[in-house]
């Protein structure tokens, strides 16, 4: 049977480039054991396609080596390899031996874990149950709130999370562990004040969910209330703040609150998840202006009488979606432009056009989807034909040294000979 | 037929041999351990040599049926699509079947190499 044939052809042809190409190599100036990489790596490749079994595959094993991960090696190894990426782990063989972040995200040394606070040992999460029943609890009664009075209960809703912060902040040791990374990430992309109000409501999805429909105002009260609260309750817990600071946070922030253009991009990224995307456009927008006008009100190169028009000019500029408007005010304000339409003008026709040329450039579809599919794995026979011959809608080929592939599987033929009717 | 200096087709590199190779040399030109040229010489030496090593070594033989959908000729190559179809391989009575094969074949004579 020809399969059986195709690991040994296959090896004779890798052989066969692999000593030819020697050369090539040493004209090349690579070295030697880059072709051993070569041969490896497209030894692999081909075992792991399926497509026959390999002389070079025996050796190894492959079959055993693949199934045996699952079941073989302890399942704290694994559970640490999936659980904390990238951390040196000195004792792989206990479970959850140290916390990952703790060298990262330690805040001060002062707070940190005179008690082993990195060490989430059984024990640790004892006292957690009831932290979090308040939690939930309060959880439920904002939600019922919201849900009986909508955005009128805002403010009981904030008085309810402000009194359930602190706790919140002590909560996560537990959460924590599943959304390190998520929050390492997190930790660097936002601005810090945001975070400390913001972080426990992601773990809480229900809240979370109303909180962002209420949109900026409320969050910067949920920050202010996840900011300041805090301070209070240091002397409560000591080892729960440090660690709820360790979660929030990458470095203590000295320099006060975040200001306002973090505080926007970072309600811009808190409420990534749940807000509209005109919501957060509107956002970027605004804040892109803003910015616009800091810069140009600053009139560095102009003028200062000229400032307030190339201000409105620069806000018009960011207002693509109102080109028209645009358009109209800056006749109104009597700017002579001499160089041309600027290239907001030019850019809708050329949409247009593109339009039209999508309709124009049809492509194939049927022949296209025949190629993708037909691509990669799918069923393919590779060839050179002796004959082609046709009567009528009957068809005979004589097909010579080809590699069929069928069913994921591979086969090699010195000769073929096909008969199909059209 | 594998005279020095003539030219092999590139046909074989879609298979799966072939793709693995290119995707390794891939894997090695993005982390530039061997320069893109290298890479294409490699890929004609397996060009010569799977050609060469199909044409000596097997001899393997199979014979297929079923309904041709799709016919085209261009540029000397015979593309079929091909539905329904059944290989039967000799010396074994195994059958393998496929609700399509997609057969791309080249001219086994070159045009310009006698034989």
């Amino acid at each position: 049977m020809s399969n059986n044939q195709v690991g040994t052809v296959y090896q004779q042809i890798i052989q066969d480039v692999v000593e030819s190409s020697r050369v090539d190599f040493e004209e090349g100036g690579v070295d030697e054991h880059v072709l051993e990489e070569l041969k490896q790596g497209w030894q692999s490749k081909l075992s792991q396609l399926g497509v026959a079994t390999f002389p070079w595959d025996p050796k190894p094993e492959p079959q055993p080596t693949i199934s045996n991960p699952p079941t073989v090696p302890s399942n704290a190894g694994n559970y640490q390899s999936i659980g904390t990426p990238p951390i040196n782990q000195s004792q792989p063989g206990l479970p959850m031996p140290q916390i990952s972040n703790g060298p990262r995200i330690k805040a001060e040394p002062g707070l940190e874990s005179p008690l082993g606070m990195n060490q989430p040992s059984p024990y640790q999460n004892q006292p957690m149950p009831a932290l979090q029943n308040a939690t939930t609890a309060q959880q439920r009664a904002a939600a019922h709130l919201h849900q009986n009075y909508g955005p009128r209960a805002a403010a009981s809703i904030n008085a309810i999370q402000s009194g359930g912060q602190p706790q919140q902040n002590g909560n996560p040791t537990m959460q924590q562990l599943q959304m390190m990374q998520q929050r390492a990430a997190l930790a660097q992309a936002q601005g810090q004040g945001m975070q400390q109000g913001q972080r426990p409501q992601i773990t809480q999805e229900q809240y979370q969910r109303m909180m962002q429909q209420n949109t900026t105002n409320q969050m910067q009260q949920a920050r202010q209330n996840g900011q300041h609260p805090q301070n209070p309750n240091n002397p409560n817990s000591q080892n729960q703040n440090g660690q709820g600071q360790n979660g929030y946070q990458g470095p203590p922030q000295t320099d006060g609150p975040g200001d306002e253009e973090t505080e926007s991009f970072g309600v811009i990224a808190q409420g990534g998840e749940v807000m509209g995307r005109v919501e957060i456009d509107n956002l970027i927008r605004a804040q892109i202006e803003s910015m616009g006008r800091h810069m140009e009100g600053g009139g560095l190169m102009l003028p200062l009488r000229k400032a307030p028009s190339s201000t409105a000019r620069g806000r018009r500029q960011l207002e693509r979606q109102r080109l028209r408007q645009a358009r109209n005010q800056r006749q109104e304000n009597g700017e002579g432009q001499m160089d041309g339409g600027d290239d907001d003008d030019v850019k809708p026709e050329e949409l247009d056009e593109d339009a039209i040329n999508s309709d124009l450039d049809d492509p194939d579809e049927g022949l296209n989807d025949e190629e993708d599919e037909d691509e990669g794995m799918g069923h393919i026979m590779l060839c050179m034909y002796d004959k082609v011959q046709r009567v009528k809608n009957k068809w005979k080929c004589v097909m010579k040294d080809g590699v069929l592939t069928v069913n994921g599987r591979e086969y090699v033929f010195h000769k073929a000979s096909g008969e199909y009717e059209w | 037929m594998a005279a020095t200096g003539q030219s092999f087709y590139e046909l074989y590199r879609r298979s799966s041999i072939g793709m693995a190779l290119t995707d390794t040399l891939d894997d090695l030109i993005s982390e530039r351990r061997i320069e893109p040229q290298l890479a294409m010489k490699i890929l004609a030496n397996f060009d010569r040599s799977i050609t060469e090593v199909l044409a000596d070594k097997v001899k393997a033989r199979l014979t297929f049926k079923g309904h041709l959908d799709t016919y085209r000729f261009c540029d000397e190559v015979w593309t079929f699509l091909i539905k329904d179809v059944t290989f039967k391989m000799e010396n074994s009575s195994q059958t393998v079947q496929a609700d399509k094969v997609k057969i791309v074949s080249c001219n086994s004579k070159r045009p310009g190499d006698p034989q």
